[in-house]
């Protein structure tokens, strides 16, 4: 059996409330499996226990019950984020350094020096398509490329895993696909993901399990294909079909005792649309 | 289909480490993994000068124009002085106001620094990196020393400037209002001048300002990291200014008219183990006046403050490691 990427048994979290008798579970004996190369959606609604979760990973808080493990140590050990990087929702990161030197920055932090470091940071921002921008103050940076930058920092070290809190939070529909297009990359390169998300049609793209949190509790977990997959029911998408064939088909199902339950004319998604109108605005203006 | 469109371009540069485990990738990941130290100078390295960074380009630097300004300005004004007085009023106002400008910065700079980084998240990014907390608190605190020790080095140099400046100016005058006279006054008179204008003594009180403003940052640092605000922060170090200045008198003073109280006793006990006795770090009255402070007074008071400056560190260090964040 492999190693898991990350492993939460038995996690709880309860805050307790200053001057109250009451306290807040934030999450309550969470169990979760992480395994090495798969990208994992931890799914729910704000306030559902998502976030905490993610830092309790990070050793940012600690649990009041249970034990989380990075590749086998305990992530409350520092030497834990060695394989770990982050990527905090809407990340602010210090205005006043250029992107160049926030890489640099980050990069002396995980150990890297001189030449290597440069080297790395050249790729990462290359990869995160800031190379133009590599001088200006992030103090300038719009919302997308501050993300970017927060991902090129996550992944200075060659991190094994990377945990993503809200990763396309109030990014553009075009900042947000580069970003999902560059987490789909990275999988095929073989690093873990985790990310929260309440952005579900986001997270179906590129998700291959996911976990549905509410009020800190799992409520759904499992291979995405199949928690959405519908029993009994297949799609069968058909290009210059004729109205003769289609009742052709559907007759065919009658005969069988199958039931044609929709028919309709296939559609793009908006998003499809809204990327295909602004990238030909982008190539007319020479962009 | 724009679903197969990728706007953004993904390159793998030949021959160099990337981004996951694959091949090479895998042996850059562990070997960075098995190289992780429990502690690193590197480390604390990178967080001072950033935090350096952060405090320059905050344009705390300013008040080191208004104490530039000050002095200038107030060394116009004491011409009318005889030069006895106006080297002393100098001596007395530059360190006065050295000794508050690097109070007020020490005090400034630092209650921003964590409340800011848990406010804006850039905490939880340098934290989940293998940096211990240990190492994040004492980067912080070693960028402000450096900033207060910078400052320090630039208020000296403008006071001795203008000590210098002014030192001659009266020089000249000496020497063009008695060249008519006997040789061996004109050379008593020098020397009289001299001997107002500088003075060894200026060294070491400048040093223990220093360290006062280092131990109002250790202590700064200490109580925002339970704060909520930089405001809190601020106003909760005014008060222990004032109480760490009073104090000293206030426990004389009760100990002489209260001294068979044991409350009273233990009361002052504890404000003296809780609030630093800034007091004892006053010595520029002694200085200007021209007294020498024995070397034993100096190292005594230098080690107070160290040890002041390493206890709240410390202590910083001790609520931070079990701050939820």
């Amino acid at each position: 059996m492999t190693e898991p990427a990350i492993a939460v048994r038995g996690l709880t979290k309860i805050f307790p409330v200053p001057l109250h008798r009451q306290s807040i579970v934030a999450v309550r004996d969470l169990d979760l499996r992480v395994e090495p190369r798969e990208v994992y959606g931890l799914l729910g609604p704000n306030g559902s226990g998502k976030s905490t979760t993610l830092k309790i990973i990070l050793g940012l808080v600690s649990p009041t019950r249970g034990r989380t493990e990075i590749f086998g140590r305990d992530s409350r050990l520092v030497e834990s984020r060695v394989a770990v990087g982050f990527l905090p929702e809407n990340p602010y990161f210090y205005k006043y350094l250029t992107g160049e030197e926030t890489l640099r920055f980050f990069g002396r932090l995980c150990g890297l020096r001189g030449a290597r470091l440069r080297e790395r940071i050249d790729e990462l921002l290359d990869l995160v398509g800031l190379t133009k921008a590599r001088k200006q103050r992030l103090g300038t940076y719009s919302k997308g490329m501050l993300q970017r930058i927060g991902l090129a920092q996550a992944l200075i070290h060659h991190p094994r895993l990377l945990v993503l809190d809200e990763p396309t939070a109030g990014v553009d529909p075009v900042g947000s696909r580069e970003i999902r297009d560059l987490i789909c990359d990275l999988r095929n390169r073989g690093i873990t993901v985790l990310l929260s998300s309440h952005l579900l049609a986001q997270a179906q793209e590129i998700c291959d399990r996911v976990g549905i949190l509410a009020d800190g509790v799992m409520v759904r977990e499992g291979r995405l294909d199949e928690l959405i997959a519908i029993e009994k029911q297949t799609e069968l998408i058909l290009e210059n079909a004729s109205a003769t064939l289609l009742n052709e088909i559907e007759g065919l199902a009658a005969k069988s005792k199958a039931r044609v339950i929709e028919r309709r004319k296939s559609t793009t998604t908006l998003e499809r649309l809204f990327l295909e109108a602004t990238k030909k605005r982008r190539s007319t203006n020479g962009e | 289909m724009a679903n197969d469109e990728n706007y953004l371009t993904l390159q793998r540069v030949p021959g160099r480490g990337s981004l996951g485990e694959g091949g090479n990738d895998s042996t850059s990941a562990k070997l960075m993994e098995t190289r992780h130290r429990a502690f690193s100078f590197a480390r604390v390295h990178a967080i001072t000068v950033n935090t350096l960074t952060e405090l320059t380009r905050l344009k705390v630097f300013y008040v080191l124009l208004v104490f530039a300004l000050l002095l200038i300005g107030s060394s116009i004004f004491m011409v009318q002085f005889t030069f006895q007085q106006e080297f002393q009023i100098l001596k007395d106002v530059s360190l006065g106001a050295m000794s508050i400008f690097t109070s007020l910065l020490a005090i400034v700079a630092t209650a921003r620094l964590i409340p800011q980084d848990i406010e804006d998240r850039t905490v939880y990014t340098i934290l989940s990196k293998p940096v211990p907390r240990l190492e994040y608190l004492l980067g912080k605190i070693a960028g402000v020393l450096l900033l207060l020790a910078i400052s320090t080095l630039v208020m000296s140099a403008v006071f001795l400037l203008v000590l210098y400046t002014r030192e001659q100016a009266v020089l000249q005058a000496t020497i063009r209002h008695m060249s008519a006279g006997p040789r061996g006054q004109l050379e008593d008179a020098i020397r009289a001048v001299h001997a107002s204008a500088f003075n060894i003594d200026l060294a070491p009180g400048v040093v223990i300002i220093y360290l006062k403003a280092c131990l109002l940052a250790a202590l700064t640092l200490f109580v925002s990291t339970f704060a909520t605000t930089n405001i809190f922060t601020i106003v909760v170090m005014v008060f222990i200014y004032f109480i760490g200045h009073l104090q000293a008198t206030a426990r004389e003073y009760w100990l002489q008219a209260h001294s068979s109280g044991v409350l009273t006793r233990i009361f002052l006990a504890l404000v003296a183990l809780l609030f630093p006795d800034l007091q004892a770090f006053n010595l520029v009255d002694d200085i200007v006046a021209g007294t020498a402070i024995s070397l034993g007074l100096f190292f005594k008071t230098s080690l107070l403050g160290i040890f002041y400056t390493t206890i709240y560190t410390l202590l910083a260090a001790v609520v931070f490691y079990g701050k939820e964040l």
